[in-house]
């Protein structure tokens, strides 16, 4: 491609150009003389500033007139410029006095509908801001709709609120943009902004349940049909008030406010079934329309405030799969609420993690971080961050998540160092340290919750990152222990150290099992990813918790022994038996697994890449890479091949045997926990079906059948089903 | 140099010209958008950056001469 460069020489009149908006033009038509001149070029060369421009610049431009990049151009497909609030209203299009009940009910399902875009991810402009009556709220007459679309900006004020304090979204989550609506402030009326117009809170509240009684008079007055319309309405405004004020409760997180809050989800609940009940009693959006509802949305009409980023095409979600999403959305917040009485950090963490594996939406994830920490543990964390960037000796701000994590420290390994009255923290330094060390601790602990909020697919790589900051916290929390022993006189005890890597483990575990559930390891990698988990991780994770188990009881001990000698010992608990047994129903599987593969691998029954385009160690290496910074350290691949080494001159059939046997270990064990949970029960099912395989294939069967066995993950995300085909 | 490009769907684009080859397909940088309005009321612009208009989508071409008359490139 030629550029040509010199083919003029009026570099400098580009940059003088210097174009402020007032600027009168004085237009010249070019257009003959442009289009009989570019006839010159030849095909393929440019005319170009070189200074100001290049081919690299030109990759940026968005195409104007192709639908994929153009924005502006569905403004422009013949329609008649869609219609604003007044223009609308003037038209007759627009009725803001009047209403029929089955129209409010249209509007209010439509909004609700939008609404529920907005959350899967949409522009506000494009979904929720549809709506004309919101454009200006307080022009309108019929009282319910006014009511109604006051509380929607206050209620989408809300949503907003709590998912920017949370910070678990990403763009593909979330788009908190709000396109000059002021959300939350003073519904507009045309474009000014009048403060007398100003809604509190309370005031929102006030005008929903005024609605409220009204609608509930109407319902009583009418005997025909129509009253069942009327307390369908009804139903809705009472549902929009409970919804606000339940979120406002968790936003604003208050002790004191915990019976309403769950008093006002179980309302929301009910009223969304009526309100599921009731859907087909309002106007229904016109068939292949791309609005909502008949009346009252103009999709087009934000167009122009769309950044000119390709088109986010948007369509609303359908009115019956929204109404479901909300009743869905209630349930959650409502499981949400149950972290409020975790008492320790363990089954917080825990629950963080099954709550993660639900794959809630964006805000009852979020709902879930405000609950447990207030504000949220992103601002924990980086409130904690920027205190230990802070001067030297100034005193720490003081986090609940410090107490949180002090009695989490105590409740599993029970360290002297955190009983009251022991004699090693009667040294200030050995108190110093300690408290150093749980000061520290506030960020990466912080943000793991945080990490657990975020969706699946980004969890991986924020794991990652994590696993840098635990690293330094083990370095740490060694030297802690040290000097705690040290100033004890005792023989050295991994308390802090203990704890932290039982944390460390889990991360990890956790990192190398989402890449299975993420789809990211090909199937001729599995055999290395699940030999970690099996000879390493998980055998760690099952001595961690013995360590911690061991190390409690001697605190235990030791405490009773101080106290009235005339108590009696107490019965030795484990209240780590059942993740114990979880750990080993897991190591138990992974050893599966590996064994199979290798015999796979052995009877050529996994499709290799060609040598030439891969190499093995560098593929280990990047798989294990976020490993490698902490201990136990990481283990090499010349250590893989070493110890996997006899492997390679084991009959497969024996190998398939070995597999078979770890299945059956895992399913016994599964079999000793009684209490019932969908977990076990996959796992279960996994574990039977892959034994029945293995022990057919060290039977003999197919074994001169070249076609690769089948990976089936639908039963669990971790664990798959192998079927051979 | 400022360019004023009208576009065959009507939409009016304003930015510095930047680039062009033989098909008249034109890159014009700090662009603007502007609807064309029947009655003559301005409306805001919608700023879009970095475009390229395709040849074929160009109705008019017209060049700013507020600024002291230059030597055009193509008067060459």
């Amino acid at each position: 491609m030629g550029d040509n460069d010199d083919y003029y020489d009026g570099d400098g009149t580009m940059e003088s150009m210097t174009v402020s908006p007032e600027v009168t033009y004085n237009w010249v038509d070019i257009t003959t003389d442009f289009f009989k001149h570019i006839q010159d070029l030849q095909l393929g060369e440019l005319l170009h500033d070189g200074h100001l421009f290049g081919l690299f610049e030109a990759m940026s431009a968005i195409e104007m007139m192709d639908p994929k990049m153009d924005a502006g151009m569905l403004c422009n497909r013949g329609n008649p410029k869609p219609l604003n609030f007044q223009q609308a209203v003037a038209a007759g299009k627009l009725k803001i006095d009047d209403l029929d009940p089955s129209e409010l009910i249209g509007i209010i399902d439509a909004t609700m509908a939008c609404i529920v875009s907005w959350l899967e991810g949409h522009s506000l402009a494009q979904t929720v801001f549809t709506n004309l009556y919101l454009h200006q709220p307080h022009s309108i007459i019929n009282k319910t709709l006014k009511a109604y679309c006051i509380a929607v900006y206050k209620l989408l004020d809300c949503i907003r609120d709590c998912i920017n304090k949370a910070q678990v979204f990403e763009e593909e989550d979330f788009q908190p943009m709000g396109y000059g609506y002021r959300l939350g402030s003073n519904p507009q009326t045309g474009s000014t902004y009048e403060a007398a117009l100003e809604v509190t809170e309370q005031k929102c509240v006030a005008m929903l349940r005024e609605q409220e009684e009204e609608l509930n008079k109407k319902t009583r007055s009418v005997e025909d049909d129509s009253s069942n319309l009327w307390s369908a309405l009804a139903a809705r405004i009472r549902f929009t008030r409970m919804f606000y004020q339940a979120l406002l409760l968790i936003t604003k997180r208050d002790s004191t406010s915990g019976a309403d809050c769950v008093a006002l989800l179980n309302g929301c609940s009910e009223m969304i079934k009526v309100i599921i009940k009731t859907s087909g009693k309002g106007t229904q959006p016109v068939e292949n329309s791309d609005s909502p509802n008949p009346m009252g949305f103009e999709p087009m009409i934000n167009q122009r405030l769309l950044p000119p980023t390709f088109p986010r095409y948007t369509r609303i979600k359908p009115r019956a799969e929204a109404l479901q999403y909300f009743d869905e959305l209630v349930t959650r917040l409502r499981h949400a609420w149950k972290i409020t009485s975790c008492a320790n950090f363990h089954t917080a963490l825990d629950f963080f993690m099954e709550f993660s594996r639900q794959r809630a939406c964006i805000l009852s994830r979020s709902a879930l971080q405000l609950l447990y920490l207030s504000p949220s543990p992103a601002t924990t964390a980086s409130m904690a961050q920027s205190a230990m960037n802070g001067p030297v000796g100034q005193p720490r701000p003081h986090h609940a998540f410090v107490e949180i994590l002090r009695d989490s420290v105590k409740s599993f390994v029970n360290p002297p160092a955190l009983t009251p009255k022991s004699p090693m923290v009667s040294t200030p330094q050995a108190r110093e340290f300690v408290e150093n060390f749980l000061a520290r601790c506030v960020r990466p602990f912080a943000v793991l919750l945080q990490v657990c909020g975020h969706n699946r697919a980004r969890q991986r790589d924020k794991l990652a990152l994590l696993l840098d900051e635990f690293a330094a916290l083990q370095e740490e929390a060694e030297s802690v222990d040290a000097v705690l022993s040290g100033a004890a006189g005792t023989e050295p005890r991994a308390c802090f150290g203990t704890w932290i890597l039982y944390h460390v483990l889990r991360v990890m575990i956790a990192y190398l099992l989402s890449g299975l559930e993420l789809e990211l390891y090909s199937v001729h990698e599995y055999h290395y990813i699940f030999w970690y988990l099996y000879e390493f991780l998980y055998g760690w994770l099952v001595s961690a918790l013995g360590r911690a188990e061991t190390l409690a009881l001697v605190g235990t001990k030791r405490q009773d022994a101080k106290r009235a000698s005339g108590r009696k010992q107490k019965k030795r608990t484990r209240p780590y038996a059942r993740e114990g047994l979880m750990c080993q129903v897991m190591q138990n599987m992974c050893g599966g697994y590996f064994k199979a593969l290798v015999a796979f691998k052995l009877q050529g029954k996994i499709r290799q890449p060609q040598s030439e385009f891969d190499n093995e160690a560098v593929r280990y290496k990047h798989r294990f890479a976020p490993l490698s910074v902490l201990t136990p350290p990481q283990v090499h691949y010349h250590e893989f091949c070493e110890m996997t080494q006899p492997l390679q001159y084991q009959n497969p059939l024996i190998l398939y045997l070995g597999g078979c046997n770890h299945f059956q270990q895992a399913r016994s064990l599964l079999d000793t926990i009684t209490t019932s949970d969908p977990e076990v029960s996959e796992l279960l099912k996994v574990a039977k079906t892959n034994y029945v395989v293995l022990k057919l294939l060290a039977g003999g069967h197919k074994r001169d059948s070249n076609v690769p066995p089948e990976f089936d993950f639908s039963v669990h995300r971790h664990f798959p089903i192998i079927k051979l085909v | 140099m400022n360019f004023r490009i009208e576009m065959t769907d009507g939409r009016v684009l304003i930015g510095v010209f930047l680039c062009t080859d033989r098909d008249a397909n034109v890159i014009l940088g700090a662009c603007s958008e502007y609807l064309k309005s029947s009655e003559g009321e301005t409306e805001e612009p919608r700023v879009l950056g970095l475009v390229m208009v395709p040849g074929r989508h160009i109705v008019s071409i017209q060049i700013d001469d507020t600024t002291p008359p230059q030597k055009y490139y193509y008067d060459e």
